[in-house]
This record gives C-alpha cells, sequence and structure tokens, in this order.
C-alpha cells in the first residue's frame, strides 16, 4: 500500500523516478498559443457537421436546430434558473423563433455559426503559466488551508505532511508512462465540490500533469475559484443550457482538446451522488468524446497515439456536503435539484469545521488511481497498449472496423454508443474495486441490515416514519463488522477498507466511526449510549450506508 | 468482397446452417471438433456423423482449427453445446480481437468460472464471451430453425439479437436464404437468450405433460403460463417480456413440441418418457434437463418466482412422483399476475 507523497515517489523505484515529463507538462503550457485555432476547429467542425446534415432536410434542417436552441432558451429563461443579467436575451430568442419561418438559408446559416461561435467562446478556458506556477507554489497551502486551517498558521513548512493526511494511490509510474504516450482521461467518481480541489492537488502529488476539465458553471459564480479555474485550463460547461447545438459544440470541444493531446478529467456520475452510493449509472457524452478522438486519429493515419481512460475512486470518511445531498435524494422523486448552490460547500464555516475535525484526521481523504483502460474498456499493458482478458496484445483499431471480411474504418453511431454504453459498465465494475471504504460507511451498513431486519422493512421512508428509537446493540455491531472485514478481505473487487482503519481492532473500528459522525455533523448519524447504538440522524446513516450499496448482503443477513 | 461466415461446432444445426447459408453464394468456414469429421467434410461434402445422407456445398470448408475460422471470418457464429461453451469460447479467445463478432446459438446458461465452487454464477453466454474474450460486438440467434428443417429447406425462421445494430443487419444480410430461412432481428440479447435458454426446459416440460397425458386444456395452461414464467425471468434479467412471446422463445417451444418434429427433440423425448413413467435415476440428461437447475439458480440469484421451473426440478432431477408433479406443474397457477 503507497501512502502519501513520500511513499508515491518510493514506489518509482523503476528508474522513472525522474524521468523528465516535458510533454506531458507542457501541454497545458502551450494551451494559449492554441486557444484561437482550437476554437477555430471546433466550430468549423461543428458547421461542417450541421451543414451536411442540413443538405438531408427534416429533423436536421437549420431551422429545426435554430427553433431547438430558441425553444429551450425560452423556456429556461421564463421558467428555469438563470443568471440576473440573462432575462434580457429573452427578447432576443423570441423574436428569433418569430422570424425562423421566414429567413432565407443564408441568413440561417450566419446565425447558427454566430451561436456555435458563442457557445465556444463560452465553453473554451484559459492557461495561464503564471498563475499555474503561482497556484502550485501555493496549492499544499491552498489545500492545507481548506483541509486544515489550523496548519496555516504555522506556515507553509508545515503543509509537507498534508501527504500524512490524504493518501493517493495506484499505479502511478504507469499512468506517468500512458500521460507522456498518449492522452489521460481521468474519471473519478463524485461526492463532493471538494472533489475537483483536491483532485488537482493529487495529480501534483502523483506526478501526473494538469489536466483540463469541464467545470459546472454554477461553479465559475464563485470569483476566487472562477479566476483560478478559468486560468488553469478548466472549460466552462452550462447544464442549463439543454439545446442540440450546444451539447454539440461542447463534446467537439472536449474530442477537439483530447485530440491535441490535453489531458481531460470528466466526472462520468455527471453530478455528485447525491445518494452516497459509488456510480453506478453515468453520463455516457463527454465519455463517449474519447472514442470520436481515437477514430480521429486513426483517420488521420495516427494509430499510434491512444487515450487512456483512468478510473478513479475519491474518497471521504465524512463527507462536507452529506446532510445536502440526502436530503436532496431523499426528497420526493422529481423534486430533487440538479444544481445546488447553497449547499455546505459555500459556507466558509462549514468548510472550516469539515477541515478542522475531519480532514485534520490522518488518512481521511484517500484518492485512488486505477489501471488505464483504453477507450473500450479493455485494460492496458505496461506499455500502454490494449489487451485481452488474458493479456494478450490487440489492436483498438479493430473495433471500429467493418464485419465485411477486410473491410477498413467504418463510421457507425450507434455502435460507438453501444461501445461507450460498454466502457460505461467497465468503469462502474472499477468503481466497486477501487472504492476505498471508511469505519464510517461499514458501521452504517450494518447498522442499517440490523434495522432492516428488526423492522421487516428496507425502504427508507417507512423507517422515516418509525416512531420509536432505531437501537442496535453495540456488540450485534461489533460482531457484524467483524463478519464485514473478513467477508471484504476475501472479496478485493468489493472494494478495500481504508489502509489506517484495517490497523483497528473491531471495536475501535466502531468507535471511530462513532467519533467521525459526531465531530462535524450537526446531529451525528448514530452515536453509543449505554449497550447500545442509536440511530440520530437516519438520512445520514443512509447515506453513509450507501457507499457499500454494490455489495451484496452477507450471507448471515439473508 | 463476398462474405465470409465462421461457424464453431459442426453439430446438425451448425452444419446445417452452413449449408444453407453457403448455398447462397457465401464460404462458409466451419470448425469440427476433430480433424477425420473436417477432412470427411472437406473431401466427400458429407458429414454423416451428425446430417447422415445429405450433400453439403462445396462451399462449406471444415477445419479442426479454431483459428483458421478466426482467420478467414470476422462474424462468427458459435453453435456448440452449453458443455463445450466455455472450452471453445477460451480457445476463441486467443484467436479474436475487436474485428470480429461472435453470435452464439446456444440455448443454454453457463458458469461464470470465478470464485469459489459455492459462488459460480450461472451466466449468459453473451457474458461470458465478453468476460473472456476481446470481442464487444455479441449476440445471439435463436428460435426454430431445426437442423432438419433447414436441411429439407422448409420455410425456417430465425431471430438475431444484438445491442449492435451492426451486427443484426450484418447477420441478417449474411444468413437469410429466403424462402427457405428468414432472419428477425431485435436489440434484445439478454430477453433472446434467457428465452431461447429456457426453450429446452419448457420443451421438456411439454413432453412431461404429454407424457402424463394432461389433456388439451392443461396442455394449453401450462404453455401460456410457461411463456408468462419466462417473461418474469427475461425481464429480471435486464430484457424485454415481450422476447419470450417471439420466435425465441414461444416459436422455440412449439417447434421442438410439434407433432413431426418432437421425435427429433431429446428434451421432448426425456420429458415424455419420464411423464410415462420412466425411473429417473440413470436418465440421459438432454441439453434442456442439464439447463434447469442452472437457470433456477439464476433466478434464485435474480429473485424471480419460477414455480415451473421448481416443478421440473422435483420431476427429472430430484425424481419426485408423478401424481405430485402434475400438482406442482399445476396448481400453482392459481396465482394472481
Amino acid at each position: 500500500m503507497l501512502r502519501g507523497h513520500a511513499a508515491n515517489r518510493g514506489e518509482l523505484g523503476d528508474g522513472m523516478a525522474n524521468r523528465p515529463l516535458k510533454e506531458a507538462e507542457n501541454r497545458l503550457a502551450r494551451f494559449n498559443a492554441e486557444r484561437a485555432s482550437l476554437c477555430a476547429e471546433v466550430e468549423r467542425r461543428v458547421m461542417d457537421r450541421r451543414l451536411a446534415l442540413a443538405a438531408r432536410g427534416g429533423d436536421h434542417s437549420l431551422e429545426y436546430v435554430l427553433n431547438d436552441a430558441a425553444y429551450h432558451e425560452i423556456r429556461r429563461l421564463e421558467t428555469g434558473p438563470h443568471g440576473k443579467d440573462e432575462k434580457k436575451h429573452l427578447p432576443h430568442w423570441r423574436e428569433l423563433a418569430k422570424k425562423l419561418g421566414s429567413i432565407d438559408e443564408a441568413e440561417k446559416r450566419r446565425l447558427t455559426a454566430q451561436l456555435v461561435h458563442e457557445h465556444a467562446e463560452d465553453i473554451a478556458g484559459r492557461f495561464d503559466e503564471r498563475v499555474y506556477r503561482f497556484a502550485k507554489g501555493i496549492m499544499p497551502a491552498v489545500v492545507g488551508g481548506v483541509l486544515a486551517p489550523a496548519r496555516l498558521r504555522e506556515g507553509i513548512a508545515a503543509v509537507g505532511d498534508l501527504a500524512d493526511r490524504v493518501v493517493v494511490d495506484g499505479p502511478l509510474a504507469k499512468l506517468r508512462a500512458c500521460a507522456d504516450r498518449g492522452t489521460l482521461i481521468v474519471t473519478p467518481t463524485h461526492s463532493s465540490n471538494m472533489d475537483s480541489v483536491v483532485i488537482g492537488w493529487a495529480f501534483d502529488q502523483a506526478g501526473l500533469p494538469p489536466v483540463t476539465y469541464g467545470a459546472g458553471k454554477n461553479l465559475f459564480s464563485n470569483r476566487f475559484l472562477s479566476f483560478f479555474m478559468h486560468n488553469l485550463g478548466a472549460y466552462r460547461v452550462d447544464r442549463r443550457l439543454r439545446h442540440e447545438l450546444y451539447k454539440d459544440v461542447l463534446k467537439e470541444y472536449s474530442t477537439v482538446l483530447l485530440e491535441h493531446g490535453y489531458h481531460s478529467l470528466f466526472f462520468p456520475g455527471g453530478t455528485r451522488s447525491r445518494s452516497g452510493a459509488v456510480e453506478r449509472k453515468l453520463k455516457l457524452g463527454l465519455l463517449g468524446t474519447a472514442l470520436t478522438a481515437y477514430q480521429n486519429h486513426l483517420r488521420a493515419g495516427e494509430p499510434q497515439r491512444r487515450l487512456y481512460v483512468v478510473p478513479t475512486t475519491i474518497n471521504y470518511s465524512i463527507v462536507l456536503e452529506a446532510e445536502t445531498l440526502i436530503d436532496d435524494f431523499l426528497a420526493e422523486e422529481g423534486k430533487h435539484r440538479y444544481i445546488i448552490e447553497d449547499d455546505e460547500f459555500s459556507s466558509l464555516s462549514r468548510l472550516y469545521d469539515f477541515s478542522k475535525h475531519i480532514l485534520s484526521r490522518p488518512g481521511a481523504l484517500h484518492i485512488r488511481f486505477g489501471d488505464p483502460v483504453d477507450v473500450v474498456g479493455n485494460a492496458t499493458d505496461a506499455a500502454g497498449e490494449s489487451i485481452d482478458p488474458h493479456a494478450r496484445r490487440i489492436d483498438p483499431a479493430g473495433y471500429f472496423a467493418a464485419l465485411a471480411p477486410g473491410g477498413g474504418q467504418r463510421e457507425d453511431a450507434q455502435r460507438d454508443a453501444e461501445y461507450t454504453r460498454g466502457l460505461g459498465e467497465e468503469l462502474t465494475r472499477h468503481y466497486a474495486r477501487l472504492v476505498v471504504l471508511y469505519p464510517t460507511h461499514l458501521v452504517a451498513r450494518a447498522l442499517m441490515d440490523r434495522i432492516a431486519a428488526g423492522q421487516g422493512t428496507r425502504d427508507v421512508y417507512r423507517l422515516l416514519r418509525v416512531q420509536q428509537d432505531l437501537v442496535v446493540p453495540h456488540a450485534q455491531i461489533v460482531a457484524d463488522i467483524a463478519a464485514w472485514r473478513a467477508h471484504l478481505a476475501g472479496h478485493p473487487e468489493l472494494g478495500e477498507i481504508a489502509p489506517r482503519a484495517q490497523q483497528l481492532s473491531d471495536e475501535a473500528f466502531v468507535a471511530d466511526a462513532l467519533e467521525s459522525y459526531a465531530v462535524y455533523h450537526k446531529r451525528p448519524a448514530a452515536m453509543r449510549a449505554g449497550d447500545d447504538v442509536v440511530v440520530q440522524h437516519l438520512p445520514l446513516t443512509v447515506y453513509y450506508r450507501n457507499r457499500t450499496l454494490h455489495i451484496p448482503p452477507l450471507a448471515v443477513h439473508q | 468482397m463476398s462474405d465470409t461466415l465462421g461457424i464453431i461446432g459442426a453439430g446438425a444445426f451448425g452444419t446445417a446452417l452452413a449449408d444453407v447459408v453457403a448455398q447462397q453464394g457465401t464460404t462458409v468456414w466451419i470448425d469440427t471438433a476433430d480433424e477425420a469429421d473436417a477432412r470427411a467434410i472437406n473431401e466427400t461434402h458429407r458429414h454423416e456423423k451428425r446430417l447422415p445422407g445429405v450433400k453439403l456445398s462445396p462451399r462449406v470448408r471444415a477445419t479442426a482449427d479454431v483459428a483458421e475460422v478466426a482467420a478467414n471470418a470476422r462474424l462468427l457464429i458459435l453453435a456448440v453445446t452449453s458443455r463445450r461453451a466455455r472450452e471453445v469460447v477460451l480457445q476463441l479467445a486467443s484467436a479474436v480481437d475487436g474485428r470480429h463478432a461472435i453470435v452464439h446459438a446456444i440455448g443454454a446458461l453457463v458458469e461464470d468460472g470465478h470464485g469459489d465452487a459455492a459462488e459460480v454464477q450461472m451466466v449468459r453466454v453473451s457474458e461470458l464471451v465478453r468476460a473472456e474474450t476481446a470481442v464487444r460486438r455479441i449476440g445471439v440467434l435463436a428460435g426454430p430453425g431445426l437442423a432438419w428443417d433447414l436441411v429439407e429447406r422448409r420455410p425456417a425462421a430465425l431471430i438475431v439479437a444484438s445491442p449492435f445494430d451492426e451486427l443484426v443487419t450484418t447477420a441478417q444480410r449474411v444468413l437469410s436464404a429466403p424462402p427457405a430461412l428468414r432472419v428477425y432481428g431485435t436489440s434484445d440479447l439478454a430477453g433472446a437468450e434467457v428465452a431461447s435458454a429456457l426453450g429446452g426446459a419448457f420443451t421438456l416440460g411439454l413432453g412431461l405433460a404429454d407424457g402424463l397425458d394432461v389433456g388439451p386444456g392443461p396442455r394449453a395452461l401450462f404453455i401460456t403460463r410457461a411463456i408468462a414464467e419466462g417473461a418474469r425471468l427475461a425481464t429480471a434479467a435486464g430484457g424485454e417480456a415481450l422476447t419470450m412471446t417471439g420466435l425465441a422463445g414461444l416459436g422455440n417451444v412449439l417447434a421442438r413440441s410439434s407433432p413431426g418434429t418432437s421425435d427429433r427433440s431429446d428434451d421432448y423425448q426425456l420429458g415424455l418418457a419420464i411423464g410415462r413413467g420412466a425411473p429417473v435415476a440413470g436418465v440421459r440428461h438432454s441439453e434442456g434437463s442439464r439447463t434447469v437447475p442452472s437457470l433456477l439458480r439464476l433466478a434464485e440469484r435474480l429473485g424471480t418466482r419460477v414455480p415451473i421451473l421448481r416443478a421440473l426440478h422435483a420431476a427429472v432431477h430430484e425424481g419426485l412422483p408423478m401424481q405430485k408433479v402434475i400438482g406442482k406443474l399445476l396448481e400453482s397457477h392459481a396465482e394472481v399476475e
């Protein structure tokens, strides 16, 4: 088990420790110089495709495309979430919708091109080398400050042992080699808005190059964060925009970045896991751009240029926004909010509490990178070549060949969608194996299993209505934890218990969870009361239990 | 370039399919279990062991080397018994890559081959192919296209199911030989696989009912309840209920248990014999009877209620007296859907 900064470096006993990462390092650095041409390429490709489709008429006509944009924008600006200044665009869209039937094709082309240009400019980020160097210099302090404000007072020198509190591990040498050879697409699980901050730090820790990523436009509303994200290569994803043309530009932007070798990060869950569960259903739109980019390499006669999808888990013993997220999840179906702007992340005092009480604990945050897979989900060997389940090298280009004998590369959007679905399934399998389970998760699981058995229902809504206290004997929980630990030790495909927690006795394991519940949340998930453990906040218990939902029940509970 | 088809498994069905397709002008490479069979097919254009008296198209080329088939064809039909499925898939694994598509014609479930004996799960053949090979474009061929129907060019129909449209249309184009063989298509891979795996078991059940001479009313009751049970299982496995009522499900059962063909169905004959009082001990099991326990395990894993499969298991594997079997088969049907 590799732990922390020193361990990560120590892992590189293969002679790669000081291997320069020039190309990987420099990719984002050249972004500014390329920005204009990247955007132009995006616009040209989208327009070429749209015009070719429009020639077919019907639902593909530019009139339909513009109408779709106008319809969704009018609807959003009339009823949906929008900024103060945005409403002024409403008359423009209404007018456009009204005149669409009467304008000629040249004007429709002009309007479409203009819209594509605006979207591309809105999406594209910047990369400022000076900001990057500055951010890199202060990143340990910022992360350290976020993670443990008390340390900040001790100065930057004290931040060195940040690595003690945050564990970063995985096949780091191999990832570095893949980053040199091709483009990385890092796809982490997503629990908290802190993820974006800590994963950037983790890349640096792991000796990996900085990545670009699509960040929700709502995150750009924070001026401080916005400045950094804008200048560190992040691009803006406006999830409120629902029209096809926007999604088209966004996907093309991602495809072009990947083709140009910009390592990228997607949260394939799309948004923070509301339930607390490890992602099982993924949003495939951006993930699919990896396939497109690879096929563009093939078309350009560059089959050796590869893309690597890196399943990653970001694991917290306690999640900053747990209360808000689970409340949103449990809210009546259809009512939960896709974008939450008023959660714990936006409250400095909650951030402070979280840092002071949770992230000051060693190992409270664990980032685990997985083995990179190719764009259809095949494993890769040390050289970054795709391999089959029996470790035989295979050529990933074959997946895009026609089925007829001797048939060459063939375009097929339906096939690619199916490959991407398969890639998503592969990622969820990797997540289960890569998940790091804390005592908070397993104790919640043991509690919920006993309560469900006692109450005769697993239905959370029914349990929420139970009048009496939900209580389980402490000795029972300790015994169940022993069973869970033994079970997980034999099933690495279901995840691994956090390294530090592995050293604890069963009693101490339970105590660790109860203490973690108590120090940050306003009401703990559960607490000890004499010989019992009493649930104090059922939704939170459910939330932490849900991190184990991918694990089937223990035989003793069936 | 003209189409080429690979067929792994030169049993009656695989050989008959090879012949029908080859007659259309397609070169068909067929993998036989041993070299003598391959030689015989190549030299005499006959496969007497499996299709006695039938002259095969000269475009059927046999080999005992699965790699040779994979080198010559990207579309591969896997037509071996469920007992050989794992072994053959593992052989195939070293010969195929992303360019290939595998369509299996195995009406059974297979063991996933992982974990302890106690944790072995029954999986669909497509899941085995996905887990053990580099191939992603995977499908199933199912339905009432029986070997002798194909040989005698009686109008037959099969269904090919795959989430890949490209694979469905390619398989339809290569395999269709109207009017003798029509190939329908669907995207419901899981549903078609489960329906196909249930075919043998339900055919056995119909043989049993006929052996017991239950009469037309209870026979019809059995069929309709069996289809409903199959639809439940297919849905739980991620498929669509409607698939069970189509070629892969009902069509398959009716074909195998109908007068004229039923004398050639091992499953039907086994059920008939047991229904007529043959002792279960020492009985020679059929593909359908061997599939019953694995279907039950799948149903348990998916939490699906399968009273007919339970009754069939009791009859064929536990030796439950026939009067009790009738009770189990028919009384359990007094339920609300």
